[in-house]
């Protein structure tokens, strides 16, 4: 046996018998597993609501003529992209960070999660859970303020299409 | 600690996790001598190699509550040196410095064939030349002996993905082995 070998089972050893390291407890991965779940499953809601927001943003602009496009970029806040962009890296890093053992293929999960959101929006928006949102919803607040910033008056009974739509802007 | 070594590693886990701290041993000592040799083909350095080692064997027992008992504990442990190896080679990148006949002391059975011996001396001076994208996989099914599944688990990279890296390993470590001839 190699002089190191030993060495480093007795400096292991060693640094178990005075305590200097200690085993995480269960419950520390399992509060890091319920976290980390929690806190994809919140990006995921407050992604899908964005991607709802702005195929909504696009609707009531219209998605044609260079002039709406101006006006929906110049309206649109880029901080919600960014923010998204931002929390999708830091929760992949959390995830890593955590679990550095087991197969994780990183590229399908983004992947697979991009695609889910972007889906879950289009679904969301089609079965109208947007104005569910906008009348009773958690993201009130922020809808009414978004519908407020861009002067664009909602009528909750209108449909969207042949079903319903959103008025115009005002100005 | 003869009844213990008859226990597979994920046994031995279940005791450390247990009550049985002082049963790390064995598992340190199971897997110190293969780690210190994977590490080392890794980082092309038998002294970091072993802080590399060290390291890993620290980062397991502290998270050893996160091992999933019903995977190979061998992969897990595989793994975390891998990825301490990895962190080192990024920390010093250019001092990596070529070895020339490093090799380890063991009493496993591979070692006490003459002709396998030299082989996988051979065979470690041809992955010493080779880039760690293929020279990694090929140690671990040539040299650590581990299968497809298992190297697929430790790199974290599909099978698939294994089978090519393994296939163009061997053509770059038929030129390399002919050119020193």
């Amino acid at each position: 046996m190699s002089k190191e070998s030993i060495n480093i089972t007795k400096a292991v050893m060693e640094k178990i018998h005075h305590g200097k390291i200690k085993m995480r407890p269960r419950v520390y991965f399992i509060a890091g597993s319920l976290l980390t779940f929690s806190g994809l499953i919140a990006s995921v809601v407050t992604s899908v609501f964005l991607v709802g927001l702005m195929r909504f943003s696009l609707r009531s602009h219209g998605p044609m003529g260079e002039y709406r496009v101006d006006q929906l970029l110049s309206s649109f806040s880029w901080w919600v992209p960014v923010f998204a962009t931002l929390g999708l890296f830091v929760g992949v890093w959390l995830l890593r960070q955590y679990d550095f053992s087991y197969k994780i293929n990183y590229k399908v999960m983004i992947v697979g999660f991009i695609a889910t959101v972007i889906m879950a929006g289009w679904v969301i928006d089609m079965m109208g859970l947007n104005d569910t949102l906008l009348r009773r919803g958690p993201m009130q607040g922020v809808m009414r303020q978004y519908l407020q910033d861009n002067n664009i008056q909602h009528n909750p009974g209108w449909e969207r299409g042949s079903r319903r739509f959103l008025k115009e802007p005002l100005s | 600690m003869n009844d213990s070594e008859k226990l597979s590693d994920e046994e031995i886990v279940e005791k450390v996790r247990s009550n049985d701290q002082e049963l790390y041993s064995v598992i340190v000592e199971r897997y110190q001598h293969k780690l210190l040799r994977y590490a080392t083909n890794l980082i092309k350095d038998e002294h970091k190699s072993v802080d590399v080692v060290q390291e890993s064997f620290i980062k397991a027992f502290v998270n050893l509550n996160s091992f999933d008992a019903g995977k190979k504990f061998s992969s897990w442990i595989y793994r975390i040196v891998h990825n301490e190896a990895m962190n080192n080679v990024k920390k010093y990148p250019k001092e990596v410095p070529l070895l020339d006949g490093v090799d380890f002391q063991s009493d496993e059975n591979i070692e006490n064939d003459f002709e396998q011996k030299e082989t996988v001396a051979r065979v470690e001076k041809c992955l010493r030349e080779m880039p760690l994208l293929y020279s990694e996989p090929l140690t671990l099914l040539s040299i650590e002996e581990k299968s497809y599944t298992e190297i697929s688990d430790i790199l974290r990279i599909p099978m698939g993905t294994v089978a090519t890296r393994i296939r163009r390993a061997k053509i770059l470590m038929k030129h390399i082995c002919q050119k020193n001839q």
